[in-house]
């Protein structure tokens, strides 16, 4: 009995984990409070959709011409990103999404809610933590944009060529038709065809690098958040607060364009587009990656 | 890889159940806010380009309705113009006819007056001399009975008679 008061009484820690904490479990699934933080970011989507959509009318007013607004300027954005609107139109939902999940997400996670939470073996697990700073998230997200972007391939170029993309047995097999044209292709070939496995890693290097830098992004800014809240809890943290939703607005925006840059890669055929198109989509991830980092 | 999966609490279930939530976020988002909104704004769109069009034609229509207009109007002037030119034309024979018709009207009026008047003179001289004839004659029957003279009136009867 003594023993238990003694417990009862130990001071409850706030440990600032690299990962979601469980709250409750719910089968075999944890229920951590990233997941239901990212559940909250849905519900408040699906509320908003609600309201728009009882909204539409043909001539619009209040929140139907701010969407208006957002979706055309959103569109035209795609379209600079593209070059195609018919890419834009097929990928741009999905984009959309994106931005709008991670951003619900970031900002939902910046809530001051911190004090809200359950006390788990002497260890005070918070309600409120972003979605995305957890790595399950945003790796689920970037499989998503990754594979995506390689089935649209597929579908937009071909498997074939797709395959080729990572494997190039083209590059190999014209070697014997080249070879008495153009010596040169002995070492041309087998570079392309290293290229290509070069692009096949190059596709996990883009889950992990989507993947982390919206993680470590967001977990930092939540870091950031509750190291200002313990040296001064009253004030210091509110310019910080800003700072996030700037930070969690821009990392949303940087998610959504680069997998839409993945798709309009996807769905450029590489031997018929090795100029100007595809190499200023790939300068404008390039430009992005450096901004994000 | 172990040590990424443990240090980052790495969950299938989790990932499989984040990717449900982005599915709903992107079924919601596509069905219930993307397309019925691009759909209104591509109806918009089309309804306001049809309006510029009829716009245009309702446009043009009316000039052309005015140039017809116009062109009729003008058509219609000069037809007026030349009816009254006629008009006054025909108005001041029919005057001058009238005037002349007239004009030998009055005269031959004038002219059978005269005539008229002539005779009725020359009657009434008639008349008057027969009265002054028979004033004569019964005045000298009166002044012959005072005499008693035969020869004289005899005499006096014939210079009567000549005189008449």
């Amino acid at each position: 009995m003594e023993n238990q008061i003694n417990q009862n009484q130990a001071p409850v820690t706030h440990e600032v984990t690299l990962y979601a904490e469980p709250i409750t479990h719910i089968g075999s699934l944890p229920v951590t409070n990233s997941l239901l933080t990212s559940w909250i970011a849905v519900f408040i989507i699906i509320a908003i959709v609600a309201v728009l959509r009882s909204k539409l009318k043909e001539i619009p007013k209040g929140i139907q011409n701010f969407f208006e607004i957002m979706y055309e300027g959103a569109l035209s954005l795609c379209d600079q990103v593209t070059n195609s609107r018919e890419i834009t139109i097929k990928v741009f939902p999905l984009a959309f999404a994106i931005f709008i999940f991670v951003l619900i997400n970031n900002w939902v996670g910046i809530l001051p809610l911190g004090g809200f939470g359950i006390i788990n073996g002497g260890a005070f697990v918070p309600f409120i933590r972003s979605g995305t700073a957890d790595i399950n998230t945003t790796l689920a997200l970037s499989l998503m944009g990754v594979i995506g972007a390689n089935i649209f391939g597929i579908v937009s170029i071909g498997a074939w060529k797709t395959f080729n993309k990572y494997v190039n047995l083209r590059a190999l097999g014209s070697i014997p038709a080249k070879i008495r044209k153009d010596p040169t292709v002995l070492v041309v070939a087998p570079v392309t065809f290293f290229v290509g496995v070069l692009e096949l890693i190059g596709e996990f290097a883009k889950v992990a690098s989507l993947s982390f830098r919206l993680f470590g992004n967001v977990f930092a800014g939540e870091v950031l958040l509750l190291s200002m809240s313990a040296l001064l809890a009253y004030g210091l943290p509110i310019p910080f607060l800003f700072l996030e939703i700037f930070v969690g607005a821009i990392q949303a925006f940087i998610f959504a364009i680069l997998v839409l840059v993945y798709f309009t890669i996807a769905a450029q055929d590489h031997d018929e587009h090795e100029g100007h198109a595809s190499s200023s989509v790939e300068k404008l991830e390039g430009e992005l990656e450096s901004l994000a980092g | 890889m172990n040590s990424l999966i443990t240090t980052f609490h790495i969950d299938w279930k989790i990932i499989i159940a984040q990717a449900i939530n982005f599915g709903v976020v992107l079924a919601v988002l596509y069905f219930f806010a993307l397309k019925p909104l691009s759909k209104l704004m591509a109806e918009r769109q089309k309804r306001i380009e049809d309006g510029l069009d009829d716009a245009k034609q309702n446009a043009n229509l009316l000039a052309k309705t005015k140039k017809e207009y116009d062109d009729v109007i003008a058509k219609a002037r000069i037809e007026a113009h030349n009816v009254f030119q006629s008009g006054k034309k025909e108005a001041e024979e029919n005057k001058k006819n009238i005037l002349e018709k007239t004009q030998q009207e009055v005269e031959s009026m004038i002219a059978s007056g005269k005539k008229a008047l002539d005779a009725e003179k020359v009657k009434i001289v008639e008349e008057a001399k027969n009265e002054i004839v028979s004033l004569v004659v019964a005045a000298t029957e009166k002044l012959l009975e005072s005499h008693g003279d035969d020869s004289y009136d005899k005499n006096t009867i014939k210079r009567i008679e000549k005189i008449k």
